[in-house]
């Protein structure tokens, strides 16, 4: 699909505003009734998914040019999708869709940003966007004895990403999870310094090209491993994975679970048995990723026509993503199962969840609106009463971490794998 | 008409350069709007000069008093969803009050909330609802704004036959003129709080909004007093289910009904017997017989299919002539009562209950809709959009006349494939306003924006409609006037047919706004 590919979907946006909202139903009080980061941040309504969408009718029109402020407004966006869950509550468009071809319109007619150029160029120099030396990839399991897949075989692979590969206060969660996976007797393995990013990024800041090459690799090489599941702690990539990868048309021989669904599993199962109390109130933050940005592909390939008049339909039917079938139960099961353990959830949740910040290019090219979108978060978390955070995602984490230490705050933060092995 | 720079630098020091912009991709957001293509035959209207973000009426009085001084006319918005937020022609720009967003006050005991312009009734719905408290949410839905539908437009809506409409709803006004003086109305105006909009201190509720609003023609609201209502229910509704089709348990003080009639003139006899009983929470024709399937449907497609199969058949009969009335009652005796007295009405009338949502689940799906006012922006799903004609206040009867007009005039277009076919029927509105004092009903259509033929076809049935709103004395076809359809002097088509209101508006418009600052053109040009 290209961006003209949607243009009807521009025109039949009515700028009813939904996509500011939550699902209007959702809605629990004033103070948390946005759903859109960007549109906060950036209050004209170019910010919204609404104004993106008629940003690219106004492009294809040629009514306007590309100048700075129409690149920012492209970029100063998580993507993190709740603008089109809530469109389509009522809706049958694609907004996120197309705010995605509207980025890689950009990048394909060089109305880039320097901070993800440099994104690009450290993906292409040492397979991962944060800066980092490939050499260290997988120093965060050095000491847990764990099977490489490129010399041994493993029944699943451990995919651990780039934010839990090179940032060392992320490390804990994924050894977690390892140790987690290898008490319940899992045959695991992990592709150490070999690892390559899952190319998610790439895809949200428009560079396709990126995205096919990492892609490809990466299910070429599971491939050629064997390996049955894939488990990523990282829902970015576990997104990547679910939603982005069926589209380049490679056939994966191989699952893919996120660790939360898969520790519910072993939880279910008896493998592994929490018994030790874990006395804390806590509040789970539903990654974008893991959430209504992971369900599955669903293919459709076809025309729109019409019946009945005017009625639009597609011929054949598509099945619409509205974000109901992500990963929101495994996180709350693990999290239950803990003794002495108590849940209480905010205001956002699940499929209209209000963002980390971290996503879609926004923390590495716009930094402080990165931290205030976390902030805004941590404020929602706080009004629980929780002790803690709980996250299960290295970008959440980390951005989080960023906007307590800004704010000089105590607010417990935890990963869920962590605090289940605090349990066992 | 370019704004001059040093004009900009004016508005730029008042609100800061980062609350004002001339980059075309912003101005481009605001030309853009629904129905847009049937005026001007694109998606757009004419880009405004500036857009420009006040955060108080400090603010907003300075801006309006530089437009005067400069001789630069301006447009307010709170939401701006709708023709009448863009600017009328050149040289306007565009204040967008979203920055003035917090509900001041929710006094519990006097039951009224104090909103800013950017407040949306989702919102104010469940703080007043912590409270034991309700409001009127407009048939636009509850992604409207509470002090734009009470000071500016319209605002009808199903709850309105215990709620009013937004003519009755607003209590003490802060109003920013033309001119730029600040002018407090009601209580207000004497210091003496929000609590009544019509005095001690000036009473000005005709002139500052009518019957329907001068939609941004007669200066800016910045603060408002809505009235607000009793809420039996719980202090949190909760929602069950998945998008699409959230649901909302019932409680077992309020009932959800769907109720059907053999024809138009039992439908109203039964609307006014409800009324008369006084017995209606909510009650009106939300969902037509074209719009009924999509109880069972996910997506147009889908919609498409029941259809086509014949299944839906007997449920458009069904929901042809029908309304959905929900009941609330502060206790089981008095829920029992009225159940009763439904029973009897729908005995009286020849009304029944249909099968379909004798279900529970269609019965809670509904229940949602309807209190929370969430799924009218579902009208846009079907073809991408729609558009509504008719519209005045009015007796039930007279409402009921308006359908059966719109039937004849809407089967001519469905005919030639230009709009949904959707049976020749979709009144909307019904309600009884006031337990019964008026009506109101409006014929929607639904017509594909991106079709240049399709949206030609929705102009074309809307003139035909408004003008057969003259010949045969059915009221001042709102939506019409409010479309910009008609041209900068609507008003004086009608005008003549209706005392002679046009004169009046006209030398309203003179006296509050002498350097024609505010944008006259979905008001009354001078």
């Amino acid at each position: 699909m290209a961006l003209q590919d949607y243009r009807n979907d521009m025109q039949r946006c009515s700028r009813c505003s939904c996509c500011k909202w939550p699902p209007l139903a959702q809605i629990k009080s004033w103070r948390f009734s946005h759903v859109c980061p960007s549109m906060v941040w950036g209050n004209f309504h170019a910010y919204s998914a609404s104004g993106r969408l008629i940003a690219g009718l106004a492009l294809l029109e040629g009514r306007i040019d590309y100048t700075d402020k129409f690149v920012e407004i492209v970029y100063q966006c998580q993507m993190d999708g709740a603008c089109d869950i809530s469109c389509k509550v009522n809706r049958d468009l694609e907004p996120l869709e197309a705010m995605l071809e509207l980025r890689a319109r950009c990048v394909d007619d060089g109305q880039i940003l320097p901070a993800h150029m440099l994104m690009i160029e450290s993906l292409r120099s040492d397979d991962n966007p944060l800066g980092e030396p490939k050499a260290e990839r997988g120093k965060w399991a050095e000491g847990l004895d764990v099977k490489d897949i490129a010399r041994e075989k493993a029944d699943v692979l451990y995919f651990a990403g780039c934010q839990h590969s090179f940032d060392r206060d992320l490390w804990g969660a994924a050894r977690a999870a390892v140790t987690l996976l290898r008490m319940a007797g899992v045959d695991v393995g992990i592709s150490g310094t070999q690892e390559a990013c899952c190319g998610g990024r790439a895809y949200e800041i428009g560079y396709r090209g990126e995205f096919t090459k990492y892609a490809e690799h990466n299910i070429e090489t599971w491939n050629a491993a064997g390996v049955r599941t894939v488990v990523t702690s990282c829902s970015d990539g576990y997104g990547t994975l679910k939603l982005h990868y069926p589209k380049v048309g490679k056939t994966m021989n191989f699952d893919v679970l996120h660790i939360t669904e898969y520790l519910d599993r072993l939880i279910t199962e008896g493998r592994l048995k929490p018994t030790k109390k874990v006395p804390l109130q806590v509040t789970y933050h539903d990654p974008c990723h893991l959430g209504r940005l992971s369900e599955p592909y669903i293919p459709w390939e076809g025309v729109e026509s019409k019946v009945l008049g005017q009625v639009v339909i597609q011929d054949p039917p598509k099945k619409f993503r509205r974000g109901t079938n992500g990963v929101y139960e495994p996180p709350r099961n693990v999290l239950k199962s803990i003794p002495g353990l108590e849940l209480v959830e905010m205001e956002r949740i699940k499929e209209y969840a209000w963002c980390c910040g971290a996503g879609g290019g926004v923390k590495e090219a716009y930094p402080d609106f990165a931290l205030w979108t976390a902030k805004e978060r941590l404020e929602e978390a706080k009004a629980t009463g929780a002790q803690a955070l709980v996250t299960a995602c290295p970008w959440c984490e980390r951005n989080f971490r960023d906007a307590l230490a800004q704010n000089g705050e105590k607010m417990k933060l935890y990963n869920i794998a962590e605090l289940l092995l605090e349990a066992l | 008409m370019a704004l001059p720079t040093n004009v900009y630098r004016v508005l730029e020091a008042i609100v800061g350069s980062e609350n004002i912009s001339q980059e075309p991709v912003i101005l481009d957001t605001y030309a853009f709007q629904w129905l847009a293509e049937t005026v001007t035959g694109g998606k757009f209207f004419t880009r405004p000069e500036a857009v420009i973000l006040p955060q108080d009426v400090e603010e907003v009085q300075a801006i309006v008093k530089a437009c005067n001084r400069y001789g630069v006319r301006f447009k307010a918005l709170s939401t701006g969803w709708g023709p009448w937020n863009a600017p009328g022609g050149e040289g306007v720009i565009q204040i967008d009050l979203r920055r003035m967003n917090r509900i001041l006050d929710i006094d519990e005991k006097n039951k009224y909330a104090v909103v800013e312009p950017y407040v949306i009734f989702a919102q104010l719905q469940v703080e007043a609802m912590t409270r034991g408290l309700n409001c009127h949410i407009i048939g636009a839905g509850a992604n409207a704004s509470p002090l734009a539908s009470c000071t500016s437009m319209s605002g009808m809506g199903l709850s309105g036959i215990s709620m009013g409409y937004s003519a009755r709803n607003p209590l003490a006004v802060e109003w920013v003129l033309p001119t730029g003086d600040i002018l407090r109305l009601g209580s207000l105006g004497s210091g003496a709080g929000w609590f009544c909009g019509d005095g001690p201190g000036p009473s000005l509720r005709g002139i500052m909004r009518g019957a329907h609003g001068a939609m941004g023609g007669l200066g800016i609201f910045t603060k408002c007093a809505v009235k607000l209502y009793p809420w039996p229910g719980p202090p949190l509704m909760q929602i069950e289910g998945v998008s699409p089709s959230y649901a909302a348990p019932i409680p077992d003080n309020f009932r959800c009904y769907v109720l059907s009639f053999p024809n138009w003139d039992s439908f109203a006899d039964a609307a006014y017997k409800i009324a008369e009983a006084e017995i209606g929470y909510v009650m009106g024709k939300q969902i037509g017989a074209a719009i009924a399937p999509m109880l069972m449907a996910t997506s147009a497609t889908e919609y498409a299919q029941i259809r086509q199969s014949g299944t839906a058949d007997e449920i458009m009969q069904e929901f042809r002539y029908s309304f959905q009335l929900i009941l609330a009652a502060h206790s089981l005796g008095e829920i029992e009562y009225q159940e009763r007295a439904v029973k009897e009405i729908l005995a009286e009338t020849g009304g029944w209950i249909p099968s379909l949502t004798q279900d529970p689940q269609v019965q809670k799906t509904l229940f949602r809709m309807l209190i929370k006012a969430d799924i009218n922006s579902t009208v846009f799903r079907l073809s991408g959009s729609f558009g509504t004609s008719f519209g005045a206040e009015t007796s039930c009867d007279a409402a009921v006349a308006h359908a059966k007009a719109g039937e004849q005039v809407k089967k001519k277009y469905i005919d030639r494939g230009l709009i949904v076919d959707d049976g020749a029927e979709w009144a909307w509105g019904a309600e009884m306003n006031e337990q019964g004092r008026y009506g109101h009903l409006e014929e929607l259509f639904m017509y594909d924006p991106a079709d240049s033929e399709s949206a030609k076809g929705a102009a074309e049935f809307l003139e035909e409609t408004s003008l057969m709103c003259k010949d045969r004395a059915l009221g001042l076809p709102i939506f019409e006037l409010v479309r910009g359809g008609l041209g900068p002097n609507a008003h004086d088509i009608y005008g003549p047919a209706c005392s002679n209101y046009h004169i009046w508006q006209r030398k309203i418009k003179k006296a509050f706004d002498p350097n024609t600052a505010s944008d006259p053109s979905f008001y009354i040009e001078p």
